[in-house]
């Protein structure tokens, strides 16, 4: 038997108690900045939250990051390592991009802007006299869709009245609602009650979200991220033996293969403009990032990796090779379970390379955060929560990361049942908190909550402090 | 036969016949030689028959839309949500089949039509309300107005505007108390009027309320304001039950139990394990001892057998024995049936009763003597008179006595009552459960011994010769020795009481002495003799006390006994009183 498609006649929302309204959620992280249609599986529109900064204008999207480097270009990132915004305007700005440039199709000038009625002068304004207030209604860009935006859970009361602010007045939407991360990722993974570890670019934090709702108590944060890890990269990279340079793509004119170790032959670029440090430094994150993705590894234990013996064990073992820009290349083994053990051991850290990154103390690793987050948590919750770990955030997609993580906690709460659930998609992991978003803004018994531009005329942005708990 | 072999009949020739056949023979034959390999063995296995094969009937798709409507139409359709609390000033807009304007349960009108409407029909009247509405509930939270409050809810821990600002978190979290005391964070309200600056660092910042706090004082609103609201006798069951449920937290076992639940969450695999083997074990031991218990309940069953009064006289001949065997028979079916033991109550069928009686003859005597009941004592006598004169007369009983055995418990038979008196003159006494064989009364008297410390022993035979009743009794019948247990327990809770004073009393003098001892190193010019002779004074006080008590419980224990020629109640009170000086004495040589 074939199976008949679909028929348009059944309502499909109907089997999952969706209701959608075609609202669009807005997912702005430190690295990524997210935004897509309510409903849908994964964000339509993914663009950096760097931006570029030439001349006095902003640049925004994935299409001018990767450009070659100009005259004056400067990297700048609107959201702080905090993932809290930190400059509004670029932020403004770069929401505005993703969410009406990027994300709808343009749309046509209204008839009486358009110039084609321009003769009949007389006509065209009493148009505008008469009715101008709801023209300028319907112009806003939002006015039709809904609006749902994350946020980090310790996000400030002034910067959670800014973004609705924002919405309201700049864009126009008729209903508003702020979720939290943790919250939302644990949406994504089917969970009310989760304990949800987002290692993020910037961050790691964890959070105990019961029945929806984030605990405060419980939220604990740690830079051992993204960033972090690439800093121990560049350590480790600075200390071993022949020195590895880390050479940005853009500034290779050409290469020529060479040994394993062998020092680069390439010839180099020049520019007759000073290329900025922003751009230089975000070029060659680009090249750490990969290096990330394709080589580093986490411990998976048992015990922890600097235990005598295990370090041999891995020399023995079939390394990875990994060629930079230049055409050096190297095979690496026991370093690359190294750089992230720093993670879960801070003793097992390299010493960072500049002072203003912050060395990882005991509490700081994932481990001891964990274990804090849980201390700030009635006693009656704590088995429900470990017996819900949901793991997020790209940074969790290193390979070994959630073996370790069982580990770890295994050790910690030896009476408990933990079970973990990190989505196996790589995509659901990094857009954890997007999607749940997406579930959210579509289910029918969430229209209650949103926030309306009613509401927001009567009360002011205070009411977001009230209703977005 | 073919239809070559007819034409042969008939004559008939067949035009093409000398042609045909060999030719198809030929055929078949020049086929053959070309096939090879396993197309030449499956032809071989069908023969000349060619084998079919059906090709299967493929189905294709079906046309997607089987009936030649037009698809159906769609429309953005705007609906509010009456749960929310704006009066549906949020109108927003989803998809939804495009129905004619009636009722929208009524989906399958002709498309066609209604599409012509629906772009003409403006709409005016108001958008349906959304069909999640009904999902929004709340709790049930505590109301109460300002005087109830004051008449009833006061609280010296709690103000007023906490309470308030307890109920409202209750009513916005829906009473989820982990995110209510995760979010608790009153700030006094005076603190923020007195300092405008917003400053508030002088006030006090109030102790944390835990988790069980909240929660007993929300426990503690709902039941007195469920209580002013229906008074406790009209409740009806189900608010009762709420009512004592809300009554009866205890904060206190709540902590403990969260203590508990840290502990055991902290315990590891072998811990865990461990714990639940002895789990295990307890649960055997426990299995074990109740099978015992039942062994032996079943052994008593057996060996309860009941006296009887009736001779064995119907029995002598061998006509009573055949007829008693053939009783005995039929009550052992009977029993079977009924396996249980039957109560005193339960009364056993005449026609059994009595030979079943007659044969458990020997077994009553053997109890009864033990008992040193007259009565029996008198049956046996007979008995024992007419067994030489019969000597058939044992081999039956000794025969019938295995299959008694047998039987789970035999009814208890009818029995003249006895009166009271004549319990008295015969001796007869009703016991739970005797042990097995004879046994001395002393014995039960030198068993209370055995539970106490040789140093306990000897206070109480101390006593008990100051009393000049000697620790064995001379004459230990029944009444005797029940007197003497009530005298002995009197005994030694004398004892223990008189410890627990001598020990009190050390303690008040350690307590003394300390105080002195700071009073001398404060430099409070204080005469060393007053507080000393303060402590003796005490203590020769609590010792009068003492005395009293002793001097009352003794002569309680006498009134109890009633007993002749037992010593006066002022030489016990001067006995008690010597001793607890002497116990007095001891504590000051221990303080020293």
């Amino acid at each position: 038997m074939s199976q008949q498609p679909l028929s348009s006649a059944i309502q499909p929302t109907d089997v999952y108690g969706g209701d959608e309204v075609s609202a669009i959620v807005l997912d702005p992280g430190y690295s990524y900045t997210r935004a897509g249609f309510a409903g849908e599986e994964m964000p339509k529109q993914v663009i950096p939250s760097f931006y570029g900064h030439v001349n006095g204008s902003d640049l925004f999207g994935d299409n001018v990051m990767t450009m070659e480097p100009r005259a004056g270009f400067e990297v700048r990132n609107y959201m702080n390592r905090d993932g809290v915004v930190e400059d509004w305007d670029a932020a403004t700005k770069s929401w505005e991009y993703v969410l009406l440039k990027r994300l709808q199709p343009p749309r046509p000038t209204p008839i009486n802007k358009n110039g084609l009625n321009v003769n009949d002068d007389g006509d065209v304004a009493m148009d505008e006299g008469a009715n101008g207030e709801s023209v300028d209604e319907f112009e806003k860009p939002l006015f039709d869709t809904p609006l749902l935006m994350t946020e980090a859970p310790w996000n400030s009361t002034k910067a959670r009245e800014k973004s609705i602010e924002i919405a309201m007045e700049n864009w126009g939407t008729p209903g508003f609602w702020l979720g939290r991360n943790p919250v939302l990722s644990s949406f994504a993974a089917g969970k009310a009650t989760a304990l949800v570890v987002d290692v993020g670019g910037a961050l790691t934090s964890v959070t105990a979200v019961h029945d929806g709702m984030v605990l405060k108590r419980s939220i604990q944060k740690s830079p051992a991220g993204g960033a972090w890890l690439s800093s121990q990269i560049r350590s480790m990279w600075e200390n071993s033996d022949p020195k590895v340079k880390v050479v940005p793509r853009f500034m290779v004119e050409n290469k020529k293969p060479v040994e394993a170790g062998a020092p680069a032959e390439a010839r180099l670029k020049t520019f007759d403009f000073p290329i900025t440090d922003s751009y230089r430094a975000y070029e060659e994150e680009r090249v750490v990032k990969e290096f990330k993705e394709s080589v580093v590894e986490v411990w998976r234990g048992p015990g922890r990796f600097c235990v005598p013996g295990s370090e041999e064990y891995v020399r023995n073992q079939p390394g990875r090779v990994f060629e930079m820009p230049d055409g050096y290349n190297q095979m690496w083994r026991e370093q690359r379970y190294r750089v992230s053990e720093g993670m879960w051991d801070s003793e097992a850290a390299y010493a960072p390379l500049s002072n203003d990154e912050a060395r990882l103390t005991k509490a700081q690793t994932i481990p001891s955060i964990i274990k804090a987050s849980l201390d700030g948590v009635d006693v009656d919750l704590r088995p429900a929560l470990l017996g819900n770990v949901v793991v997020t955030g790209s940074t969790s997609l290193l390979n070994g990361f959630n073996d370790r993580l069982n580990v770890e906690l295994a050790a910690l709460f030896p009476g408990v049942k933990i079970r973990i659930h990190a989505a196996g998609l790589t995509s659901e992991r990094r857009f954890g908190a997007w999607i749940g978003g997406s579930i959210l803004a579509s289910l029918g018994t969430f229209h209650q909550m949103w926030i309306s531009k009613k509401e927001y005329e009567e009360n002011g942005a205070g009411i977001v402090e009230k209703r977005c708990k | 036969m073919t239809s070559r072999d007819v034409h042969d009949v008939l004559n008939i020739p067949s035009d093409h016949s000398g042609v045909g056949r060999p030719s198809k023979k030929q055929k078949s034959s020049a086929i053959r030689p070309n096939l090879k390999g396993l197309a030449r063995e499956v032809q071989n296995l069908s023969g000349d028959n060619p084998i079919a094969i059906v090709p299967e009937v493929s189905f294709f798709k079906k046309r997607r839309l089987a009936s030649r409507k037009p698809a159906t139409k769609w429309e953005l359709k705007p609906f509010t949500n009456s749960a929310r609390g704006d009066d549906g000033a949020l109108v927003l807009r989803h998809w939804r089949r495009k129905t004619e304007d009636g009722p929208p349960a009524d989906v399958d009108s002709q498309p066609g039509e209604n599409e012509a409407e629906g772009s003409s029909v403006t709409k005016v009247e108001k958008p349906e309300d959304s069909a999640f509405a009904k999902f929004n509930v709340h709790v049930q939270i505590p109301q109460y107005t300002d005087d109830q409050y004051h008449s009833n809810l006061q609280s010296s821990t709690w103000t007023k505007e906490e309470t308030d600002y307890l109920l409202e978190l209750a009513k916005d979290y829906d009473l989820r108390w982990a995110i209510i005391w995760d979010r608790y964070d009153f700030q006094p309200k005076g603190a923020s009027g007195d300092f405008t600056d917003g400053s508030n660092a002088l006030v006090p910042a109030g102790e944390p309320r835990t988790m069980e706090d909240l929660k007993a004082r929300y426990y503690e609103i709902s039941a007195k304001m469920m209580a002013v609201q229906t008074p406790v006798q009209y409740m009806n069951r189900s608010e009762f039950e709420l009512f004592e449920m809300v009554q009866k937290f205890d904060p206190e076992q709540e902590k403990r139990r969260k203590q508990f639940a840290l502990n055991t969450m902290a315990r590891n695999k072998d811990e865990a394990r461990e714990e639940e083997s002895l789990l295990l074990e307890v649960k055997r031991i426990v299995a074990r001892t109740e099978r015992f218990n039942e062994e032996r309940r079943e052994l008593y069953n057996r060996l309860d057998y009941p006296a009887t009064e009736t001779d064995i006289n119907s029995f002598k001949s061998s006509a009573g024995l055949q007829n008693l065997l053939q009783t005995l028979m039929t009550s052992d079916k009977a029993k079977k049936q009924r396996k249980q033991a039957m109560g005193p109550g339960d009364v056993a069928s005449p026609s059994s009763a009595v030979p079943t009686s007659a044969v458990s003859e020997t077994h009553a005597n053997r109890r009864e003597s033990i008992a040193a009941s007259a009565v029996s004592n008198h049956h046996r006598a007979d008995s024992d008179a007419r067994t030489p004169a019969t000597p058939a007369e044992p081999t039956p009983t000794s025969a019938t006595a295995p299959a008694a055995n047998k039987k789970k418990g035999a009814p208890q038979p009818e029995r003249r009552k006895l009166t009271q008196q004549e319990e008295q003159i015969y001796g007869v006494s009703y016991h739970d459960r005797l042990g097995s064989g004879p046994t001395f009364r002393y014995e039960k008297i030198n068993k209370l011994y055995s539970h106490k410390s040789g140093q306990q022993q000897l206070r109480i035979t101390n006593v008990l010769s100051e009393l000049g009743i000697p620790p064995r009794l001379v004459m230990p019948t029944a009444q005797v020795t029940a007197q003497f247990e009530l005298l002995w327990t009197a005994v030694t809770s004398l004892v223990d009481l008189r410890k627990v004073n001598d020990r009190l009393d050390g303690e008040i003098k350690i307590e003394e002495a300390k105080k002195a001892e700071r009073d001398k190193v404060r430099g409070v010019v204080v005469s060393p003799a007053t507080p000393a002779t303060n402590g003796t004074g005490d203590k020769e006080e609590g010792g009068a006390e003492t005395n009293g008590e002793g001097g009352k419980d003794q002569q309680k224990t006498d009134q109890d006994k009633k007993r002749p020629g037992s010593s006066g109640g002022s030489s016990h009170k001067r006995s008690a009183s010597v001793l607890s000086s002497v116990s007095d004495k001891s504590a000051k040589r221990q303080k020293k």
